[in-house]
């Protein structure tokens, strides 16, 4: 028993880097203010640059590009939300689709449909003290972002409630024109967060081609980026309620997938298919009973125009 | 928004009143004042030196402050983290809420204001969040403090203690800049008063040397009747008393259209807005409701269309009840309503001007014919009633949003008569309109009136309020604080009533 | 420039700037020469062989392509449609693919176990296909109108639930086809009866279905509703300015939560003709997002309905043309990203039109501006999320 719940740790906080990375992402934009459904495709992106990088250079400085990737899209989304007051939600779902059709073509046409070619995995690091610990051993044996994933939630924490900045982004969020007025810059602000948004999706995209998997497959990142918008939702649009209901997800996730290989009776009973849409009903259902706006920034999604009030 | 050659002298120790019509362009030169927008031509001297404020910023770093007539709160962040906000006092790096809320306590007592730092703004009342935004640029080291209409929304006893945190300032040789339209209230605070028309400064004069009526024919222009109390537009030039003969004769009170007792409704702020609140409408009268903005008039024209529910009270409305209107219902029974807000209440400004004059009578002919629209029927009444009611461009084809303010509103006042109403409920059916289009609008109105029309006009203006009303109610915090018939009808007393002061009669 | 030109020129400029820079892409991953081609073959895949025809090539060289283009034109049309009727009463529909789903699931279902003669059983399978997507998308609208729940979040897990439900549970377990004899490698549920394919119209010839001709009448029919019926016009109104509406006494819910339901029956019917209409069955999965499609058509056919139906058309042709473009090793993917990048560029929509308004008012500078409120750009007409 000890033995398959030590497994199935291992393998949650093995799987929830990305999300973690991608709900933490989106927040940080959502929180200033624009809205983020371009997650999906600043993971696409990051998660294929990373893996091309990394045929070049050292993993961890493909990682590094991958997130640049992922910043690179968000200045797109930027420049259309932010400067032209686009709408958020048609440029971020526009981005998603440039970046599903784009990466399917570039991978065909470079590498053809199987992935890119396997790339050196992130190392993975033995923490030798608690490799023998039973239960928190499951802690050893990941790479670099499942130990970055476990801290960063509580950095960003931090940043956002007690920080200066944190508290101009939370503000902006809430009420750009008061920002306004106390002569901060309103947009220097949402294009922060949305660039540290995408560049926190990118290093989610990343995490998924260097670590979780050692190339870059055609479906990446399969509806992952949207996963972690429901965790954001459902964390309440809070750094660390996003990284419980991260968590939360890529264990179930790990439990079903475990599941299926090792009590397949199990799934005749609970379908598979209920256990995958469990995150999104659950953020349905804790949507509906909050109701309103929930927890949601009172600007988001509205573009900031200086002579309206 | 528009300003031409507007000059201003502020000097330091003083409290300056700026008045000036709604669009004269008072907000507008404050908000350059601050570096919110750009003058397109013109100099800024400060203490002598010429200076560029390209931003709030500027504004700031310059000792100028502004609290806006629309607060500039966050309302999810506490008292000290909205004053903070922008210049957060810092301990190794993160921010250190401790000596902000002891900073602004600090700041708040100095001046004598009671502000909890820890309270979260969008607990307190309106009258402790406009302390917060006091606080808040006195905070940055204010020396000069814009106040945009600062009393709009305050009640009178908060207006009482604003004008003694303001000439407690100026005692501090800081100094205020107030902007109102309400000229009493400013004679009784300010040292000097800087009279805008028109995107102009035309006059300023030591509050002491002047008087409401000549400040009031200052705002409105050469050759015009003072505006009363308000001072909004010198509306039908003849004026109140030429046109009361035209009125002595036409009081005839008709059948009761519409006879509340006792409303209790809540505001959109969740607190009682309607507080018992009782009157009679008869057929062919104008029935005015006069107060200062925010006492319950908004409310009162909401429940009387269907739009707000009725928390209490109840009567009887074209012969069915009051309680449980919707604005179907309210329209079936003939009650017509043009209301303040034109642009979010009363048009779609993206549809076209024969799509909006077929608003709320679309289901009905020459509008449609069974499911369809009548697309025949529709352009035939709309052209007729844009010629009718001089909408320029008599266009019925063209977006709304294309047309001026003036004309948006005679499309809605062709749009709300031509239906008929048997009670017409009009709030501040002028503000904003020229000249030109107040009188039009005016003559509509007591058109109605003749025609056997129910009429409830609420108005901030007391001018039109004399000018149009058989009867007057005043309003003063949901309650009816007084009740005039046309021959007993006067401002002083107007006025009093709507500050608060009950009376043994009436 | 006139109002509709202001109208349908962004769109236009956009889907040719995304065509270009496509084409750029090709040219810079291997070369121009092949990129012209990958081109020439996606308009011979897309409207037919025109050029072998009149070298007296059989009628199949322009009759099967023109087939394949009008198949996806409309599905294209019918999910555009759906998300194009959300957005006139203000509602941004992201979940036509989850609709589509169960309209296609329904369909199917309806298909292969209902026993009727074919004039009946097709409006039968098509009627609960629609039924079914109404359904699905009322959950949103409920959320939205009585609990107030974004319809942009909501929609997004709902397509996520419909997939995990349909594709992951229902379509490999219950409903999954019985496995008669060698066949029993097929996945997805059990094929429709004939009664309830959508008839070819062209005979062998061509893949043309009923499902094109379907599609233009839904285009039509929702224009009609929405221009010349009062329920759309209170629909419209109700999209752009819901507290005037309420005022005039429209039924702001009922109409909006109506409009919510007829996106969700229009994303139904895509799912039932791509199932009646092409692949007999629900398959293992729908394979493309034509939800997520449905976004693109609907906005760069700027959220008109007949406008969606034209982009669709457009669109249709490049994607049944993709598969052409295989044979010069472009994947067949390809014209959904210029299909994504046109989206991009009608987000950009205030850009082209600043681009252009400056075009026109610098020879004539002097132009009064302040006379103009009609020249205020019209913002993207989108509700805001």
């Amino acid at each position: 028993m000890l033995e398959v719940l030590h497994s199935l740790l291992f393998s949650t906080l093995d799987a929830a880097p990305a999300l973690v990375f991608a709900a933490l992402g989106a927040m940080l934009s959502e929180r200033a203010g624009v809205v983020s459904v371009g997650v999906e495709g600043m993971m696409r992106t990051g998660a294929f640059c990373a893996a091309v990088a990394a045929l070049a250079m050292p993993t961890p400085t493909a990682v590094l590009v991958g997130m640049a990737a992922g910043a690179g899209i968000a200045a797109v989304h930027g420049y259309l939300s932010i400067r032209w007051r686009s709408d958020q939600v048609v440029s971020g779902m526009a981005l998603n689709l440039v970046a599903m059709a784009g990466g399917t073509f570039l991978l065909e046409s470079l590498y053809g449909p199987n992935g890119t070619p396997a790339i050196t995995q992130l190392p993975r690091w033995d923490l030798p003290g608690l490799s023998a610990v039973p239960l928190l051993g499951a802690l050893s044996g990941h790479a670099a972002p499942t130990y970055l994933a476990l801290t960063l939630p509580f950095v960003f924490h931090l940043l956002l409630t007690r920080t200066p900045l944190g508290l101009r982004l939370r503000a902006v969020g809430d009420k750009p024109h008061a920002v306004a007025t106390l002569g901060l810059s309103v947009s220097r602000l949402r294009w922060g967060a949305v660039l540290g948004g995408g560049l926190m999706a990118g290093l989610g995209g990343a995490v998924l081609s260097t670590a979780v998997l050692d190339r870059f497959e055609q479906h990446t990142p399969a509806g992952l980026g949207f996963m972690a918008l429901a965790a954001m939702v459902f964390g309440r649009w809070t750094p660390l309620g996003a990284f419980a209901a991260a968590l939360f997800f890529a264990f179930g996730n790990a439990l079903r997938i475990g599941l299926a290989s090792s009590a397949p009776w199990l799934l005749d009973l609970v379908p598979q298919g209920f256990l995958l849409a469990l995150p999104y009903l659950l953020t349905l259902l804790v949507l509906a009973l909050q109701g309103q706006r929930g927890h949601a920034p009172a600007a988001l999604g509205t573009p900031y125009e200086q002579e309206s009030r | 928004m528009s300003l031409e050659d507007a000059s201003l002298d502020i000097l330091p120790g003083e409290l300056l009143a700026v008045v000036g019509e709604n669009g004269a362009g008072k907000s507008s030169l404050m908000n350059v004042l601050y570096g919110l927008y750009q003058p397109d031509a013109g100099t800024f001297l400060m203490d002598g030196k010429p200076v560029r404020l390209k931003s709030p910023r500027d504004a700031i770093a310059r000792g100028i402050g502004m609290v806006h007539q629309h607060f500039m709160l966050v309302p999810t962040l506490t008292v000290a983290e909205n004053v903070v906000l922008g210049r957060e006092p810092t301990r190794r790096g993160l921010l250190d809420l401790n000596r902000a809320c002891a900073e602004v306590a600090a700041t708040a007592k100095r001046f004598g204001f009671q502000l909890d730092p820890r309270a979260r703004v969008d607990t307190l009342t309106v009258g402790s969040q406009q302390k917060v935004e006091i606080v808040k640029a006195l905070h940055r080291g204010a020396q000069v403090l814009i106040l945009d209409e600062p009393t709009a929304v305050l009640t009178p006893q908060e207006s009482d203690e604003l004008a003694q945190v303001m000439r407690g300032l100026v005692a501090q040789g800081r100094t205020v800049v107030l902007i109102s339209h309400k000229l009493k209230e400013v004679l009784g605070v300010a040292d000097r008063v800087a009279v805008m028309r028109r995107g102009r400064t035309v006059a300023v004069v030591r509050a002491a040397e002047t008087s409401v009526s000549a400040l009031a024919s200052l705002m409105v222009g050469e050759g015009s009747r003072g505006a009363a109390l308000t001072g909004v537009p010198a509306t039908s030039a003849p004026g109140v008393h030429d046109s009361q003969g035209e009125h002595a004769g036409t009081v005839t009170a008709g059948p009761i259209v519409l006879e509340a007792k006792d409303l209790r409704a809540k505001g959109d702020n969740g607190r009682p807005a309607l507080q018992g609140v009782s009157l009679t409408v008869h057929a062919g009268e104008i029935v005015g409701i006069a107060g200062v903005d925010g006492n319950g008039q908004r409310e009162l024209a909401e429940v009387l269309t269907g739009l707000r529910a009725l928390e209490g009270g109840g009567g009887t409305l074209l012969g069915g009840p009051l309680a449980g209107l919707t604005p179907t219902l309210a329209k079936a029974r003939g009650v017509g309503h043009v209301p303040e807000d034109r642009l979010a209440r009363a048009v779609v400004k993206a549809m076209t001007v024969e799509e909006n004059v077929a608003l709320g009578r679309h289901r009905q002919p020459p509008f449609a014919r069974g499911p369809w629209v009548d697309f025949k029927g529709r352009r035939e009444r709309a052209t007729q009633l844009l010629a009718t009611y001089d909408v320029r461009p008599p266009d019925p084809t063209v977006a709304l949003q294309a047309l001026s303010g003036g004309n948006q509103q005679k499309v809605v006042v062709a749009r709300e008569l031509d239906a008929e109403p048997k009670l017409l409920v009009v709030v501040q059916p002028t503000r904003g309109l020229d000249i030109g289009a107040v009188a039009q609008v005016h003559a509509r109105l007591r058109e109605a009136k003749a025609r056997g029309a129910g009429v409830v006009m609420v108005s901030l203006d007391l001018e039109e309020v004399l000018a149009l009303s058989d009867r007057v109610y005043v309003l003063y915090e949901g309650r009816v604080t007084g009740h005039f018939p046309r021959k007993d009808l006067d401002e002083r007393e107007l006025g009093r009533r709507m500050l608060g002061a009950e009376s043994d009669h009436g | 420039m006139g109002e509709r030109t202001r109208q349908v020129l962004p769109s236009v400029l956009s889907v040719l700037l995304a065509l270009a820079v496509c084409w750029l892409i090709i040219a810079f991953t291997r070369d121009a020469d092949t990129a012209t081609r990958a081109y020439l073959q996606m308009l011979w895949g897309g409207v037919g062989n025109w050029p072998a025809l009149l070298d007296g090539g059989s009628s199949t060289t322009v009759l099967r392509p023109l087939g394949e283009a009008a198949m996806k034109a409309a599905i294209l049309t019918l999910t555009g449609l759906s998300v194009a009727v959300a957005f006139k009463v203000g509602l941004f529909n992201i979940g036509a693919q989850g609709q589509m789903i169960w309209g296609a699931l329904a369909a199917a279902l309806v298909g292969a176990h209902v026993a009727l003669p074919g004039l009946l059983h097709v409006p039968l399978a098509l009627l609960a296909a629609a039924v079914a997507g109404a359904a699905w998308a009322s959950i949103a609208g409920v959320l939205k109108l009585k609990r107030g729940v974004h319809e942009v979040i909501s929609t997004i897990m709902l397509n996520w639930v419909a997939v995990s439900l349909v594709d992951n549970w229902l379509v490999i377990g219950p409903l999954r086809a019985v496995a008669e004899g060698h066949q029993s490698s097929i996945t997805g549920t059990a094929e429709i009866l004939s009664t309830a394919q959508l008839p070819r119209l062209l005979g062998d010839s061509s893949r043309l279905n009923l499902g094109f001709p379907l599609a233009l009448v839904a285009a039509l029919g929702v224009w009609v509703w929405l221009t010349r019926t009062r329920a759309g016009y209170e629909t419209r109104a109700v999209g752009l300015t819901p507290e005037a509406a309420r005022a005039a006494g429209i039924p702001t819910l009922a109409r909006a939560g109506g409009a919510m339901a007829l996106a969700g029956a229009l994303a139904g019917l895509a799912g039932a003709v791509l199932v009646l209409g092409t692949e007999g069955r629900y398959p293992g999965s729908l394979g493309a997002p034509y939800g997520f499609d449905g976004i693109a058509i609907a906005l760069i056919g700027n959220n008109h309905p007949l406008g969606a139906a034209v982009s669709a058309a457009v669109f249709g042709i490049l994607r049944a043309g993709g598969t052409r473009m295989q044979l010069l090793g472009v994947h067949k993917s390809f014209p959904e990203l210029i299909q994504g990048f046109a989206l991009l560029f009608v987000a950009g929509r205030m850009v082209w039109l600043a681009v252009l308004r400056r075009r026109r008012e610098q020879p004539t500078g002097e132009q009064p501006t302040g006379e103009q409120p009609a020249a205020e750009v019209p913002a993207a007409e989108v509700p805001r999320a």
